[in-house]
C-alpha cells in the first residue's frame, strides 16, 4: 500500500506567520527580569529561599565520591588504621612544638605592638568545610563547599587555604556555599606588595590567573614579586598571600604595563579550606 | 486516546526533558583536560538549538521562556537572560526558514554554528563581568565545544524520536 508522505518535510516554504508582538513583548519581559535582578538581586533570593532547588543536584553528582568513599571505608583494615594513627601521633607531637613556637612569637609580637601603640588587631577566626563538587557552572568556576547557613557560613565571607587567598563565599544554602574563586572574571581584591610598596586591585581573568589591567610603567615590579591582601576594604584580613607575578607585558600605551599574577592557591575538589569570620576592631 | 501524530510529539517532549536534566547534571561537571572553565561547552543552547532546528518538539517562544527561567534559576548569573537568548535563538531560526529554504543537512549545519555563535555574542552583551571584551580564541573554542554537544543531542534526537 502507497504510504502517504508526511507533509511537514514537503513544505518548501514557511508559510507561519511571524511572530513579532509576542517576540518583542517577551524581548521587553526578558530585559525588565534582567534590570530587575540586577537591581534587587533576585535570582540570589530564590536560591537562598530555596535550597531545594540545587541541593539535589549536588547531591546527585556528588553521589558516586561518597559511595566510593563509603565502600572504601568498609575495607580498611586495622594495620592500616594502626599505621594511620602513629603518623598522626608524629604530625601532633610535631605540631605542639610549632605551637609553642608561635605562642612565643606572638606574645613578642603583642609587646612590640603595645611599645609601638600599634592598636589595630587581626581577630581571625573561621571554619574549616571540604570542597565538593560542582567545580563548574554552566561556563563559570565555582567551588562549592560542604557547609552552609547550618553552620554559620555568611555570604561574603573571604576563604583562605594553607597557601593563601581562595575567593569569597557569594551564596549559602541550608548545607552547601559557594565560593566565588579569586581567579573568577568577576572578582576583584585591593592587594599590595609584599614589601608594603604598590597598592593595586587584583581582577581574575577567568582562565587561572589574576591581574592587574593598567599597572603604571614608572613604578618598578619584577617576576616573582609577591602580592598580599592589603586589607583596605575591611573584607580580607591584611597579609593574606595571594599570588606572584608571572609576566609583565606591555600594553599600548606606554605609560603602563598589563601584569600577570599566579595565585598560590588553586584548591581542588575534594581539599580543605577555611572559611573566615573577621572581626576588624 | 492519543492520536498517531501526537505520539512523536509526546516522545519529543519526553526526550527533552530527559536530555534537560541531562545538561543540567553535565553543566556542573567538568571535563577531564579542559580547566578553563569558560571555553566549557553550554549544553543549554546546544539543546536548546538542537531541538529547534529539529522541529520536533514544538518549542515555542512561550515555552522558551519559560525554560530560559528554569535555566537561570539552576546555573544562571541574571533572570531573563537564557530567555532573551533562547526567543532571538529561535527568531533567527524562523526568520532564516523565512528567507531561505533550508533542506540539507550542510545548511542545517551552518545554520546552528550561526545560531550558537550568536547565542554566545548574546550571552556576553548580558554577562555580569568587568571584562567587556571577549578574546575571539575563548569564543571560538567554546563555540567548537557547544557544536559538539549539539551534535550529540541531534543524534540522540533522530535515534529515539521517530520522522
Amino acid at each position: 500500500m502507497a504510504q502517504k508522505p508526511n507533509r511537514g518535510d514537503l513544505k518548501l516554504f514557511n508559510r507561519d506567520t511571524f511572530p513579532i508582538s509576542t517576540f518583542l513583548i517577551l524581548f521587553f519581559i526578558c530585559l525588565v527580569l534582567m534590570g530587575s535582578d540586577f537591581r534587587y538581586q533576585i535570582l540570589k533570593k530564590i536560591r537562598l529561599e530555596i535550597p531545594l532547588i540545587i541541593a539535589p543536584i549536588n547531591n546527585l553528582i556528588n553521589l558516586p565520591v561518597n559511595l566510593f568513599r563509603e565502600s572504601k571505608d568498609i575495607f580498611v583494615t586495622k594495620e592500616l588504621l594502626k599505621e594511620k594513627i602513629t603518623l598522626m601521633e608524629k604530625t601532633i607531637y610535631y605540631l605542639s612544638i610549632r605551637v609553642q613556637e608561635n605562642q612565643l612569637l606572638k606574645s613578642e609580637n603583642n609587646i612590640l605592638r603595645n611599645t609601638l601603640k600599634i592598636q589595630k588587631n587581626f581577630n581571625i577566626s573561621g571554619d574549616t568545610a571540604e570542597i565538593i563538587l560542582p567545580e563548574v557552572r554552566n561556563g563559570h568556576s565555582i567551588i562549592t563547599i560542604n557547609k552552609g547557613s547550618k553552620n554559620n557560613i555568611q555570604a561574603g565571607s573571604a576563604v583562605i587555604n594553607n597557601k593563601g587567598l581562595v575567593g569569597q563565599i557569594v551564596n549559602t544554602s541550608d548545607s552547601y556555599s559557594e565560593i566565588r574563586p579569586i581567579t573568577s572574571k568577576s572578582y576583584a581584591v585591593p592587594a599590595i606588595m609584599d614589601n608594603a610598596k604598590q597598592n593595586v586591585i587584583l581582577y581574575g581573568n577567568g582562565n587561572g590567573e589574576l591581574v592587574i589591567p593598567l599597572f603604571p610603567a614608572s613604578n618598578s615590579i619584577k617576576i616573582n614579586d609577591i602580592f598580599v591582601t592589603s586589607g583596605v576594604d575591611t573584607l580580607y584580613p591584611k597579609g593574606i598571600r595571594i599570588g606572584k607575578v608571572t609576566e609583565i607585558m606591555p600594553t599600548k600605551s606606554p605609560k603602563f604595563n598589563h601584569i600577570l599574577v599566579k595565585p598560590f592557591s588553586q584548591p581542588t575538589t575534594f581539599s580543605y579550606i577555611t572559611v573566615l569570620e573577621t572581626k576588624n576592631d | 486516546m492519543t492520536s498517531p501524530t501526537k505520539i512523536p510529539q509526546i516522545q519529543a517532549q519526553k526526550l527533552f526533558i530527559i536530555l534537560f536534566i541531562i545538561s543540567l547534571i553535565l553543566s556542573h561537571i567538568g571535563i577531564v583536560g579542559i580547566e578553563d572553565s569558560s571555553i566549557m561547552p553550554n549544553y543549554f543552547i546546544a539543546l536548546i538549538v538542537s531541538f529547534i532546528l529539529a522541529k520536533r518538539a514544538r518549542l515555542d517562544l512561550f515555552k522558551l521562556v519559560i525554560i530560559g527561567l528554569i535555566v537561570d534559576i539552576f546555573t544562571g548569573q541574571l533572570i531573563g537572560q537564557y530567555g532573551l537568548i533562547f526567543i532571538i535563538v529561535y527568531i533567527l531560526n524562523f526568520s532564516v526558514n523565512k528567507i531561505l529554504v533550508i533542506k540539507y543537512q550542510k545548511q542545517i549545519e551552518s545554520l546552528s554554528i550561526f545560531l550558537i555563535l550568536f547565542s554566545f555574542i548574546i550571552l556576553w552583551l548580558t554577562s555580569q563581568s568587568y571584562n567587556i571584551f571577549i578574546t575571539p580564541k575563548i569564543l571560538l573554542l567554546q563555540s567548537i565545544f557547544t557544536f559538539i554537544a549539539y551534535l550529540f543531542f541531534k543524534v540522540i534526537i533522530n535515534k529515539f524520536i521517530a520522522r
